[in-house]
């Protein structure tokens, strides 16, 4: 072989190398050692978790931006963000942290904002809204069924009486027991055996007419309610996540690989579980007792659905989530 | 002992032989004829071989990991995993390793065999230092040529996991997919510090392989020997410096 | 003393010629001794033969001269500069035609001779090229420039070694056994050259060889080396009757199995 050619080989050969080299560094580095394009805006937060420079900023998903830096400013933390250019974002837009992956990864995950709104521009401030945190749902949801139990065990001690004094219903018990014979020989006479029941009004009316009885009995139900809708609430919420890693949004990600959410749901669904298992054993007594039937089963119905949601959470597993939340990701 | 004299004197050799090619740095204008030539056997002529090891090393490194990650439902970070590993360490130790075999070996081969029939003493009686003609043209080409194999070689490696990602049942990950996560966790930094790693490696397998080639004694039995020990001192080397280059890189 | 003129073969360029002292020169390997306290001196524009057995230095000796070998003890001076400093080989250009010629395998003839001129920029390439073509001529070896080292006869390897040393215009030149391997055709040429380089260009040759025919017809001194020390320094014309036994012995060898050297041999 000439040396002209061997020559012409080498420097193609260098040229390559170098070609290649470089394209890497472009890909790599979007090309942001050459230039800086775009416009940036500052999104300040009480706590930026796991946010670093380099993540991403999604508009409805899409990629728009990433973070160009974070830095403390005074008593919050500020992201600086660099926006692609061209593209817009309306002035009411609201930005979030959003967690993405499985190991930390989080972005900035900005709304659409109203359409009529004016646009920011470079340097401007934009709002954000404080994403509630899982842990603390958990927390809430854990101390919420330790006083649904305290609550249940007090009406259980009304009802069913506390060993000392006969419960509501050992004396009504007693009351029909004692009076069935006479209940039932005297069965044309009617008139004394409502005479006799009348009588007895002292012991029914004061379950009835016991007011401080009842009035703790309906705060309680109110209280189960409050609690009832506020589980109601975060089963909406878990849905709502459930539906985003489904739907591909990838926050449950973090979640399931979280071990201390995993472990705190766990507790709150077995205290859920607990809570409902005592409902059912009581449902005679409570049934017979309260004559609302229907909150009752609303109030298992809600239970039930939170077990469902939480046991969905379970089944769904970390490949479909994952993969759910990867195929976003990616 | 007498192993560590050895060493000593081996490495003494090299560092002395280091010396005398950077003094003659200035005669290699007039050397470009055989620098070129060097370029070409080192890298040109490199490349094939590069090519296929590095395509098959990314192939397994995605299979291997497409197997182990699926327990956990990682698989989606192949394209990270293969990158990565390719762009820090596989590339340049293959390229090395590679560059240690078939380019090492034939240096040293040709500087003992040329130091066995008198050539370098033939070289020195004529006041032609060996350091200039048959080795600053050498380290010369590798600290051009290795950088060049490096990025083509991880190019490759990335391209085979690729190709394992997409047709293999297991795995079956899109490309774009496998280049997206390769890219998400990757900066140029690190494909920057492989390059570097690449150089540096290079430049000491051929300036080991020099130096023990011009250090050869005897008879041309000596010549198969010295390549011998030229290859296994220049792995130990790069696997040993790859340690200290890597922290010192980090 | 006063230096004859060493003029260059080639391009004709008169310098004064070489003179080498060789003063007390010692050189162990490991336990063996291979020279021992050597001490001589090669007047400039002289032919010194070097002979003896094989084994009893004489190519050592030709290496500390070039500088290839350091000395145990003792020292060689070339024009009064010790031949292992580095700027000696820079001032004196000297030229060392090795026993297998020491060709350079990857070079073809003409690249082989042309080597050193280039390397130190003798003129641009046409000079180079006169001269290369200029000291094949006189070898007769234009014929076979382009060819390279492997494809050549051990004869003619030392012919192109002898050539390669012509170009190097040497001021002292050294050859290690050139006519072994020739032919006597040949060695006739190569004596005629080394005598002709003598006569009409005073280049301080030594030459070392087992070649009586040779040592006797060119040498202007004679020195036999025997296990590493000097038996005999003098005039070519005293070796017709040596005194010393081990010379004559070396001169005239005769097969005799009951010499005690047999007797190993036996078994």
């Amino acid at each position: 072989m000439n040396t002209a050619q061997q020559t012409a080989r080498v420097g193609l050969f260098f040229l390559l190398g170098l070609a290649l080299t470089w394209v890497t560094w472009e890909t790599l580095s979007d090309g942001k050692l050459f230039k800086q394009t775009g416009y940036s805006l500052i999104a300040g937060f009480d706590n930026l978790k796991e946010l670093k420079q380099g993540d991403e900023v999604r508009m409805a998903g899409v990629k728009i931006g990433s973070v160009e830096r974070t830095r403390l400013a005074g008593r919050r933390a500020e992201a600086v963000l660099r926006i692609d250019p061209g593209v817009k974002i309306a002035s009411d837009a609201t930005a979030t942290i959003v967690m993405a992956g499985l190991i930390g990864t989080n972005y900035i995950g900005l709304d659409l904002g109203s359409p009529g709104s004016p646009v920011l521009s470079d340097g401007a401030e934009l709002r954000t809204k404080i994403t509630p945190d899982i842990n603390a749902i958990m927390t809430e949801l854990g101390s919420l069924g330790q006083k649904l139990e305290g609550a249940l065990g007090s009406i259980t001690n009304t009802v069913s009486g506390d060993g000392k004094n006969p419960g509501l219903f050992q004396k009504l018990d007693r009351l029909v027991t004692d009076n069935s014979a006479k209940i039932d020989t005297t069965m044309t006479n009617l008139a004394s055996a409502t005479d006799k029941i009348n009588k007895s009004e002292g012991t029914l009316g004061k379950l009835l007419n016991d007011s401080k009885l009842h009035d703790e009995l309906v705060a309680t139900v109110s209280e189960i309610r409050g609690a009832a809708t506020d589980a109601k609430s975060f089963v909406a919420d878990a849905q709502i996540l459930v539906n985003q890693v489904k739907s591909g949004k990838g926050t449950l990600g973090a979640l399931i690989f979280d071990e201390t959410a995993g472990n705190d749901l766990k507790v709150v669904t077995r205290n859920l579980r607990d809570i409902s298992e005592k409902i059912a054993k009581g449902e005679g007594t409570l049934g017979k007792l309260l004559t609302d039937d229907s909150l009752y089963l609303s109030a298992q119905s809600t239970l039930k659905k939170a077990d469902r949601a939480i046991d969905g959470l379970g089944d769904s597993g970390p490949i479909t989530a994952v993969g759910a939340a990867a195929n976003v990701l990616f | 002992m007498k192993q560590l004299t050895h060493f000593l004197e081996g490495f003494g050799s090299a560092v002395q032989l280091l010396f005398q090619s950077a003094r003659f740095a200035g005669t290699l204008p007039r050397q470009r004829a055989r620098f070129i030539d060097q370029c070409y056997l080192i890298g040109y002529t490199t490349l094939p071989i590069v090519a296929i090891l590095c395509f098959f090393m990314g192939s397994v490194l995605a299979l291997q990991s497409g197997y182990s990650m699926e327990n956990f439902g990682a698989k989606q970070f192949i394209g990270s995993l293969v990158g990565l590993s390719f762009a820090r360490e596989l590339g340049p130790v293959i390229v090395a390793i590679l560059v240690a075999g078939r380019v090492g070996s034939a240096i040293t081969a040709e500087l003992a065999s040329m130091k066995v029939y008198q050539e370098v003493d033939a070289l020195v009686t004529m006041n032609i230092p060996p350091a200039r003609i048959l080795v600053l043209p050498r380290l010369a080409a590798v600290l051009v040529m290795m950088p060049v194999l490096a990025i083509i070689g991880n190019l490759i490696g990335w391209f085979g996991g690729a190709v394992i990602c997409k047709y293999v049942e297991s795995i079956a990950i899109e490309p774009e997919a496998y280049f997206s996560a390769l890219r998400r966790y990757m900066k140029f930094k690190d494909v920057g510090t492989g390059l570097m790693k690449a150089e540096i490696f290079g430049f000491v397998v051929v300036l080991i392989c020099c130096s023990i080639g011009l250090n050869t004694r005897g008879g041309p039995r000596e010549i198969g020997a010295s390549v011998t020990k030229a290859v296994v001192v220049s792995l130990i080397s790069i696997l040993v410096l790859d340690y200290f280059v890597t922290k010192a890189l980090m | 003393m006063t230096h004859p003129i060493h003029r260059n073969p080639i391009t004709a360029v008169e310098s004064p010629a070489v003179g080498v002292t060789i003063d007390g020169l010692t050189k162990n390997f490991g336990t063996f001794r291979a020279l021992k306290n050597v001490s001589f001196s090669v007047e400039p524009g002289e032919i010194f033969v070097l002979m003896g057995p094989s084994g009893s230095g004489k190519s050592v000796l030709l290496k500390h001269i070039v500088g290839l070998e350091a000395a145990t003890a003792g020292r060689v001076l070339i024009n009064g500069q010790d031949a292992t400093a580095e700027h000696t080989l820079e001032r004196i250009r000297i030229a060392l035609v090795f026993q297998a010629g020491a060709l350079f395998n990857s070079l073809s003839v003409y690249d082989n001779l042309a080597l050193y001129p280039r390397e130190h920029r003798f003129g641009d390439e046409s000079t180079i090229r006169d001269k290369v073509m200029r000291a094949l001529q006189i070898l007769s070896l234009e014929n076979s420039a382009q060819k390279f080292p492997s494809e050549l006869s051990g004869g003619m390897r030392k012919r192109v070694a002898i050539a390669r040393a012509l170009v190097m215009e040497p001021q002292l030149m050294l050859y290690d056994e050139p006519t072994s391997e020739l032919d006597p055709v040949m060695s006739a040429t190569i004596s005629e050259i080394i005598a002709t380089l003598k006569d009409e260009y005073h280049v301080t040759t030594i030459v070392v060889s087992h070649d009586r025919e040779l040592a006797l017809g060119i040498a202007d001194r004679v020195g036999i080396l025997m296990g590493g020390e000097l038996v005999f320094l003098g005039p070519p014309a005293n070796l017709r009757q040596p005194a010393d036994p081990r010379i004559a012995d070396f001169f005239h060898p005769r097969i005799d199995l009951k010499n005690p050297r047999f007797k190993n041999l036996e078994t």
